[in-house]
């Protein structure tokens, strides 16, 4: 399968700061690839080398086979951008923001008229067409700026965090659309910090951290690499005082949560682990109400690889 | 795309520049409080420093015009760009699959053609008022459109730098145009100037637009008026390049 956007050595430097440290990899034509990494991470540089709006410091990049810096032109036709703010013109209305986007990727005017009337009624913009997008909703702009982006039927769509911010409603709407596109031949280039949603969307997913990627594989093998992020979740009929610290003293369980009224305790080895919560169990005279095995979430993985603790993460013993 | 048919690289560029230009226009131009000021603005600042002066009536409506044309071609274009940048809608144009030279073109045209409509405004309403001719109808029509785009590629090319506050672009372009206009022969004639000033005057395009406007309206210049003509041309040539290399230079 011929690549959609390969990068060899991209790097981008702001004085001291590495901002994007060196990253190689490839996006195959037809896949939603996800971008995923905490603030400050490097994704929306990235997006920004090759787009065009940052001269890259070293390393190369190409978008169809053509060289982001010698074939700038052919690169930037191929694709649609949807930056991470909604940079529509308040000013105009929403048909004239689409048109305007459609006039600067060369879309001739009978395609781009036509176009822009699919893709506001497919976002549910109809009636609003003739409205001034100023006076529109922060998830309206939201699909202003992504049909903007489509305006030119791209190869290659970018979205930077395309659902920041958003209600579920607007999000599921745009999600919907955004895999509608990729059906019909689209690739996807996609930055997020929802794990959750690069799981339900991405084929693959790149994680980056301090400029660097640090992982790259589909969402369930990079669950299935981290197996010391199994986790056996149980629940007893009365709460034990002792549980958390008894039940980290398991020889097979790495860490023990308490959520809720639940422990969950990490291990590499689940049959182990149950074999101890029994022991426990039968030891203290109580009985079990429910006992699950779960496999890592990618947020473990995320926390795994990039050390960064996320809401919800409990404490340990 | 393989289903758009392809037009030719050139003319999809002019389309793209037209294009902004028209948004431009639209958005920014088209203002009741900004064709207002364009209109005042020349006129205040003239009363201020010509009413007083012992000059001919017919040496004072060539400046009027002039200054006419180099405020209102610069003023809107660098203050509006800054805006752009701040909501990254500007960004939108760098990325898009057209020239840099181009986005700045489109730019420069809003401008160019506000200036040279403000310009024929203010000297359609002179004319008849002071009793005046137009003496060189060439160098009239030479003289707004070169001056227009001239200036407007002025305020384009400093509205290069980064800033996504208005004011700062703005701070530059005055430093550079409040100058200009006492050593362009607008209010004191360049004889009269030090001999400083008198150099100071031949790297200024308002010399030249001002000596052309001076052809058609008083039927004497002291340039050639070709030799203006080039000479706003490569000024304007200029403007565009340094504008780039500003762009280029933070891009970086
Ligand atoms: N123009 C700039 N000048 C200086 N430093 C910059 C510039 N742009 C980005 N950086 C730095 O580069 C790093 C990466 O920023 P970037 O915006 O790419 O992160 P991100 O992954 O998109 O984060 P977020 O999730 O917050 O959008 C940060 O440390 C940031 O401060
Ligand atoms: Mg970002």
């Amino acid at each position: 399968m011929p690549s959609a956007v390969e990068l060899s050595g991209l790097t981008k430097r702001y004085g001291e700061i590495v901002a994007v440290d060196h990253i190689s990899f490839e996006v195959k034509e037809g896949e939603i690839f996800g971008f995923l990494g905490p603030n400050g991470a490097g994704k929306t540089t990235t997006i920004s080398m090759l787009t065009g709006l940052v001269t890259p410091t070293e390393g190369t990049a190409k978008i169809f086979g053509h060289d982001i810096r010698k074939e700038a032109k052919e690169a930037k036709r191929c694709v649609g951008i949807v930056w991470e703010e909604s940079n529509v013109y308040p000013e105009l209305s929403a048909l004239e923001n689409l048109n305007f986007a459609g006039e600067i990727y060369h879309v001739v005017k009978r395609q781009r008229e036509a176009k822009a009337l699919e893709l506001l009624e497919k976002f549910g913009l109809s009636e609003r067409k003739d409205g001034k997008v100023g006076g529109f909703s922060k998830g309206m702009k939201r699909r202003i700026a992504i049909s903007m982006a489509l305006i030119n039927s791209p190869r290659l769509l970018f979205l930077d965090e395309p659902t920041a911010g958003l209600d579920v409603q607007s999000n599921i709407v745009i999600r919907e659309a955004v895999k509608e596109e990729n059906r019909k031949g689209t690739t996807v280039f996609l930055t997020t910090h929802n794990i959750e949603e690069a799981n339900q969307m991405c084929h693959r997913i790149a994680i980056i951290n301090h400029g660097k990627i640090i992982a790259i594989d589909r969402p369930e093998n990079l669950r299935r690499t981290i197996k010391s992020a199994q986790s056996v979740q149980v629940s007893f009929e009365e709460d034990a005082e002792t549980g958390e610290a008894e039940l980290g003293k398991i020889p097979s369980v790495r860490r023990v949560i308490k959520e809720g009224h639940r422990f969950r305790l990490f291990t590499e080895d689940p049959p182990a682990a149950l074999e101890g919560i029994w022991d426990y169990a039968r030891s203290h005279g109580i009985r079990i109400l429910e006992i699950n095995t779960l496999g890592p979430t990618l947020e473990d993985v995320f926390i795994n690889l990039t050390g960064t603790a996320q809401a919800g993460a409990g404490g340990r013993s | 795309m393989a289903q758009c048919t392809r037009k030719s690289a050139l003319l999809e560029e002019l389309e793209a520049a037209w294009a902004i230009a028209k948004k431009d226009i639209k958005i920014y131009y088209l203002k009741a409080p900004t064709l207002m000021f364009a209109i005042l603005f020349p006129f205040a600042m003239f009363f201020a420093f010509a009413v007083g002066r012992e000059m001919p009536v017919a040496t004072l409506v060539p400046g009027l015009v002039s200054i006419t044309v180099f405020f209102s071609a610069s003023s809107i274009g660098p203050s509006a760009l800054p805006l752009e940048r701040r909501i990254k809608a500007y960004d939108r144009l760098v990325c898009a699959p057209i020239s840099p030279y181009t986005v700045m073109v489109g730019k420069v045209l809003s401008g160019a053609i506000f200036g040279l409509v403000i310009g024929s405004i203010i000297l359609a309403a002179c004319l008849p008022v002071f009793g005046l001719q137009i003496i060189s109808l060439p160098g009239l029509l030479l003289g707004l459109i070169l001056a227009s785009f001239c200036f407007s590629m002025l305020g384009i090319m400093l509205a290069m730098f980064p800033r996504e506050n208005p004011g700062d672009v703005m701070l530059l372009l005055n430093f550079i145009r409040l100058p200009l206009i006492f050593i362009s022969g607008i209010f004191i004639k360049i004889e009269m100037l030090p001999y400083w000033g008198q150099v100071a005057s031949a790297f200024s395009p308002l010399t030249y637009a001002n000596d052309l406007m001076r052809l058609a309206l008083e039927g004497a210049s002291a340039f050639d008026p070709l030799l203006s003509a080039a000479l706003l041309i490569s000024f304007s040539a200029a403007f565009l390049y340094i504008g780039r290399r500003i762009d280029l230079k933070f891009r970086e």
